[in-house]
């Protein structure tokens, strides 16, 4: 997994006057990033977690995977597989770094979702992390419904529309709290699981400037 | 002839289904399961679709996703290959509600034959020599009366599913009392299905099956018999023809019966009829198969006839086209079911990354797999990795390029039940062809492997 698919953040706590004080948080900043740091983003790598914190003194890291891409959850849904030789992109391509290389019906969404080792500006970056999106909860026709309309405010586990399956509608589901960005797939498209739906934009809190961006 | 087709299913059947496709000149869209996106048979369909996540109750076997999918990919047709929905007569019946073909079987015709004990006594009538057995059990006390009355030792069977879950051999009442609460919950957690029913079982039997194929106006043709005799608690793991537990003679006269009497009883597409043969060359009827075999390789091998296919068009309406006389029955071809299990581990199923894949060549060398180098075996469905197909002009000949096929055969990554294969090939009771469906498990497997072991030193 490539460190750039986390997120990291830093937030202190206690006062800092002295210089004492800041020597001790340079040696702590330093001694973070070479040990702890690499540990904990290769122990995030092996697990199913989507975020892991870890309090130490006054210091508390957390790590954070991008939205969306937590426990296995079907980040290429929309990438159709492409009729190249098997085995010819080598073993688990494309797993770790979705790329719009292949045909594809949504393929403006699979190429926006491309991840930072290719398009790699920070700015990008930082909009791909302050975003999420839908996904189909199944293979059938789908219908956007009233909370999808872009700028609607809304909360996880929000219904922004529906995927009909022989007559039966199934919810698709906001998986964060945010602001709904834009619909990737025309209402009545044909979609299978997993296919990505809706964008949010992540409802960011103003305070911290440094993700405000 | 259909236009396009989707194949509810994975791994090499899936392949097989979609190579028929191509030769009959029909688009093929593959359902896959989010585990089986990087597979062969979705990156080498026309289209490919996610129908669900791994869980195949899910994917595989969610009637609504598959039967979606068909439509929304403009299908007419779906193709359920083994397993899965493949004998499911509700979901046959659903496809046909929606305007599409199901690949097998009309739904009437599954349902006449849905019933194990119905179908036995419906082919009895029409001159088939059938297994005693019960019906469905409704109670412990049930199981106790009817065991009595077919005489122990009885085998007991769940009524849907196969590949030996929820299967239990019992020789007294004590055992069956402990064994059926086991085989029920078996049969409940593979199938969703606990029902049971109990069936004579034959010490040292022999497992041989016939296979037929008739089309929609009746005309019907056998394509001669199979030895399924080398099994691994019920489950089969080597396949050959011609059995070598019968004569000519009684082969013939085998598959003449079997084919007159599914014909009579209105039987419609390919399907299997399985029997038990005694030592003395006794055949009894146990059930039906209303579906394309892991092991059909085999009579492609001998008669040329590509199965899958002629499925496809009999399901389409085709008149079947072919007459008995033209369907010969050439040498000798084995298959070895190739399973991600190990032998020294009490075959527990492995999944992991193939490395390295070698599929062997030369004269009468078939190998139908879905392998490739960097494939991700997914540690959630059946363990068959493909299947290698060897003919020869004789039992002989299949044998000797059996052994170097299986030398050349290289897949690593994963552990294979290869081993067991090449210690088969060493035993002399198969070599003898006198192999008995407990060959294996009579002495355990791991002996087994060790006794072939030692004399191959």
């Amino acid at each position: 997994m490539p460190d750039a698919d986390r997120q990291r953040e830093r937030t202190t706590t206690g006062a800092r006057g002295s210089e004492a004080s800041r020597k001790a948080d340079h040696a702590g900043i330093g001694r973070l990033t070479d040990e702890l740091l690499p540990a904990l983003i290769a122990k995030l790598g092996t697990t199913q977690l989507g975020e892991l914190e870890v309090r130490e003194g006054e210091w508390q890291v957390r790590l954070r995977r991008p939205f969306g891409t937590t426990a296995g959850e079907g980040r290429r849904a929309s990438d159709k597989p492409s009729r190249s030789q098997p085995g010819h992109e080598g073993h688990g391509h494309g797993r770790a770094a979705p790329e719009g290389t292949r045909g594809s019906k949504a393929g403006a969404g699979a190429a926006a979702r491309g991840g930072g080792s290719t398009n790699g500006t920070g700015a990008r970056d930082e909009l791909e992390r302050s975003r999420s999106i839908a996904t189909s909860p199944a293979v059938g026709i789908f219908t956007p419904g009233s909370r999808a309309a872009s700028g609607t405010r809304i909360r996880a586990g929000d219904s922004l529309g529906s995927v009909n399956v022989l007559g039966v509608p199934q919810d698709v589901l906001s998986p964060v709290d945010g602001i709904v960005g834009s619909t990737l797939v025309e209402a009545g498209t044909a979609v299978e699981y997993g296919q990505e739906l809706i964008r949010i934009e992540l409802a960011l809190p103003a305070a911290d400037p440094a993700d405000a961006r | 002839m259909f236009r396009r087709i989707l194949i509810a299913n994975r791994g090499e059947i899936a392949l097989r289904v979609l190579r028929a496709c191509r030769t009959l000149g029909v688009e093929a869209v593959v359902a896959y399961s989010e585990a089986d996106r990087d597979s062969l048979p979705a990156q080498l369909a026309d289209e490919a679709i996610c129908i669900g996540p791994p869980d195949a109750r899910r994917s595989y076997l969610s009637v609504p996703s598959v039967i979606s999918a068909a439509l929304i990919t403009g299908c007419d047709a779906i193709h359920p290959g083994y397993g899965f929905l493949s004998e499911d007569e509700t979901f046959a019946e659903v496809v046909r509600a929606h305007d599409l073909t199901f690949i097998g079987p009309p739904p009437e015709v599954l349902d006449r034959f849905a019933s194990k004990e119905g179908t036995r006594r419906l082919l009895g009538g029409f001159g088939l020599p059938t297994i005693p057995g019960s019906p469905m059990i409704t109670d412990d006390q049930h199981a106790l009366d009817e065991a009595d009355r077919i005489g122990y030792p009885v085998l007991i069977k769940p009524s849907a599913g196969g590949g030996g879950k929820g299967m239990r051999m019992v020789r007294t009442s004590r055992e069956l009392e402990s064994a059926i609460k086991i085989c029920r919950s078996e049969a409940k957690s593979a199938f969703g299905d606990d029902s049971l029913y109990l069936e004579k079982w034959l010490d040292d039997n022999r497992h041989v099956e016939v296979q037929v194929a008739v089309d929609r106006y009746g005309a019907g043709v056998h394509l001669g018999e199979r030895d399924c005799s080398v099994q691994r608690r019920h489950q089969k793991i080597l396949e050959e023809s011609p059995t070598p537990a019968l004569s000519a003679e009684a082969r013939a006269s085998l598959a003449e019966t079997a084919i007159r009497a599914v014909v009579a009883a209105g039987y419609e597409n390919i399907g299997t009829l399985e029997f038990l043969v005694d030592g003395a060359g006794n055949a009894f009827f146990i059930e039906i198969n209303c579906r394309i075999q892991v092991e059909h390789p085999v009579t492609e091998m001998l008669t040329g006839i590509d199965l899958v296919a002629l499925q496809i068009r009999i399901a389409a309406g085709e008149p079947l086209g072919l007459r008995q006389s033209d369907v010969v029955l050439r040498g000798h071809a084995i298959e070895f079911r190739i399973n991600a299990e190990d032998p020294a581990h009490d075959f527990r199923p492995g999944a992991g990354v193939i490395e390295q894949y070698h599929a062997p060549g030369g004269p009468g060398i078939r190998m139908d797999s879905h392998l490739y180098p960097g494939y991700e075996v997914p540690p959630y469905y059946d363990s068959l990795l493909g299947k290698l197909i060897v003919w020869g002009p004789d039992r002989e000949t299949a044998i000797a390029r059996s052994r170097s096929a299986l030398e050349e055969l290289l897949v690593d990554g994963v552990t294979t039940n290869v081993e067991i294969h090449r210690a088969l090939l060493e035993n002399e009771t198969f070599l003898e062809g006198r192999m008995t469906t407990n060959l294996l498990d009579r002495v355990g497997s791991a002996a087994f492997l060790a006794a072939a072991a030692a004399g191959a030193r």
